[in-house]
């Protein structure tokens, strides 16, 4: 019976599920304290899904080798989010090059099992030249240039969703996040954080609201995508993520790492618990992000 | 009468003015002027027009006001959608894409109207200017009836003889068959808008061709801002500028917040 329960917590993640190097998918919005774990847990050589603040936060943190990347804007006035341009730029980290089309595809043919799925998106651009393996080949049928794009198969999707039972039974509030199925199909592993944990009966009085069913481990954070949104329960904290980026255009311009580095530590770094950095970000922040 | 406008707002009445009733009309993140132009023709002209805003079907019509997201991502525009193709369905119906109208930017854009979201800089492991990314744009421009370039900026940065990189196919080598021949079913780039003119694309070679100037912009100004030689026909006018209407419209239906003012 033990094996059925999916709820746990941040102490009982088996050893083997992390591992520098490893693959790792992020939903949207981004389970941002699940990503706290993985810079508390000091993950370094991950090749991230991700895009956006999550994907930033990451790299600003040292944890990335290599992002699958389809886009990485910051915010207002930010398009491109800082500490990704300034590893891109660098050669710090590669840029496996693609776009949301290509993403799904290749996410696509892990989850049904395929070495590979045909895309149209990308034909005569220079995607292919830039990413080998994406390979352009004559459909069988009628002779089409395509692309190949072959599997992603993230190692571990990590997923934010209103509420799940004891059993990992999830509820997104009004449906799943954008690629939070696709990712969740193709990995081999994933991990849903919720903002409650409900009872079975409660999921059983809609079964048809369960948006993902067959997860590895669900865990309680309440407030968890801070500063990104949680759909019915809280609005996205524009003004902490233009903070941060602010900071981060701050250090690719200057070089200045300082700040920067303050920040991480404050909100990424430092906190023990995830009760530790809802205190350090405070009470009446998470207030004012109830009212729409 | 004299009147006074932005060219974004210019840029915006232009588009608008282009889009048609009953057609479906998708924006993505980050352009305020096709957020405002679809909103603008949907009030002005277009009350069958489909808003779809990222994977946002919005029904707004009925709004006094619709105003423009401050950011692709925040989750409030949810507000005004009537679904929202979050599930990862938002590219599984591209056969019926071809009456759907998109519009894009770019960091570069070639006399063909092929774009580039990527990067600039001669080593793509080494980049002098690392790009967003492509975004959801080589699918979308790949598939969607017909599409928009807008820029923020007209100049030789971005207007340039040819992209470092290549995100979106537009007419390709500029042979009219180029989207034919790699098996491209969309209908292609209609125009470049930019702060200065449009541009159309000559029928025969494809390269981009002066449309119309915008009212107070000298050809020159053109000419010099632009990395490849513009085709200039004899028969190009200038923009007609927005009416009193449109502007009323435009600043007190949809653009309250003044961001196509606040640029310049």
């Amino acid at each position: 019976m033990k094996e059925r329960l999916k709820k746990t917590g941040l102490e009982s993640i088996p050893k083997d599920w992390l591992w520098d190097g490893m693959t790792i998918a992020i939903g949207e919005p981004a389970p941002m304290a699940l990503v706290r774990q993985i810079i508390v847990g000091n993950l370094k050589n991950l090749t991230v899904i991700a895009s956006g603040y999550a994907l930033d936060i990451l790299i600003a943190s040292g944890c990335v080798k290599k992002t699958i990347s389809y886009l990485a804007a910051g915010g207002v006035g930010v398009p491109v989010a800082p500490s990704f341009r300034k590893a891109a730029e660098s050669g710090e980290i590669e840029v496996w090059e693609c776009e949301e089309g290509i993403l799904t595809s290749g996410l696509e043919a892990a989850g049904k099992g395929l070495p590979f799925m045909p895309c149209r998106g990308g034909v005569g651009t220079s995607l292919p030249e830039i990413n080998e393996d994406l390979k352009i080949f004559k459909d069988p049928f009628k002779g089409e240039t395509l692309l190949a794009v072959p599997a992603i198969r993230p190692d571990l999707t990590l997923i934010h969703a209103a509420v799940s039972d004891a059993y990992g039974n999830v509820q997104h509030c009004q449906g799943p996040g954008w690629l939070d199925l696709f990712l969740c199909r193709a990995a081999e592993r994933t991990i849903v954080q919720v903002e409650s944990i409900i009872s079975n009966e409660e999921v059983r009085a809609n079964p048809w609201a369960t948006t993902l069913a067959d997860v590895d481990a669900v865990m309680c954070f309440k407030w968890g995508a801070h500063p990104l949104y949680s759909r019915g329960e809280y609005i996205q904290d524009s003004t902490f993520i233009n903070e941060y980026f602010a900071i981060g255009t701050k250090a690719y311009k200057t070089g200045d790492k300082e700040a920067l580095e303050k920040f991480l530590s404050t909100y990424y770094r430092n906190p023990h618990s995830h009760a530790d950095y809802l205190e350090v970000v405070g009470l009446k922040r998470f207030l004012g992000l109830r009212e729409y | 009468m004299q009147m006074t406008y932005s060219r974004q707002e210019m840029m915006a009445v232009f588009l608008a003015r282009d889009l048609r009733d009953g057609e479906h009309l998708q924006v993505g993140y980050a352009l305020p002027v096709a957020e405002a132009a679809t909103r603008l023709a949907h009030i002005m002209h277009g009350p069958n027009m489909d808003l779809i805003f990222l994977g946002a079907r919005m029904n707004v019509h009925n709004l006094n006001y619709i105003p423009m997201p401050e950011f692709g991502w925040d989750n409030r525009i949810v507000r005004w959608a009537e679904s929202y193709s979050d599930r990862g369905h938002r590219f599984d119906r591209l056969k019926d894409w071809g009456k759907r109208v998109f519009f894009i930017g770019g960091l570069q854009v070639d006399r063909f109207g092929n774009t580039n979201l990527i990067g600039i800089g001669e080593s793509f492991k080494k980049l002098e200017f690392r790009g967003p990314g492509s975004v959801g744009t080589p699918t979308l421009t790949t598939h969607v009836g017909r599409y928009y370039i807008i820029l923020n900026k007209h100049s030789k940065r971005v207007l340039v003889e040819n992209c470092d990189y290549t995100s979106t196919v537009g007419w390709g080598n500029g042979d009219p068959k180029a989207r034919e021949k790699l098996g491209l079913p969309g209908g292609g780039p209609k125009y470049c808008i930019t702060p200065l003119c449009t541009m159309d694309f000559d029928e025969e070679n494809k390269s981009m061709r002066l449309f119309s100037l915008h009212p107070g912009v000298e050809m020159t100004e053109v000419v010099e801002n632009t990395g490849f030689k513009v085709i200039i026909p004899n028969n190009w006018n200038y923009t007609e500028e927005p009416s009193e209407e449109e502007l009323e419209i435009l600043r007190s239906r949809v653009d309250k917040a003044g961001i196509l003012r606040k640029v310049k």
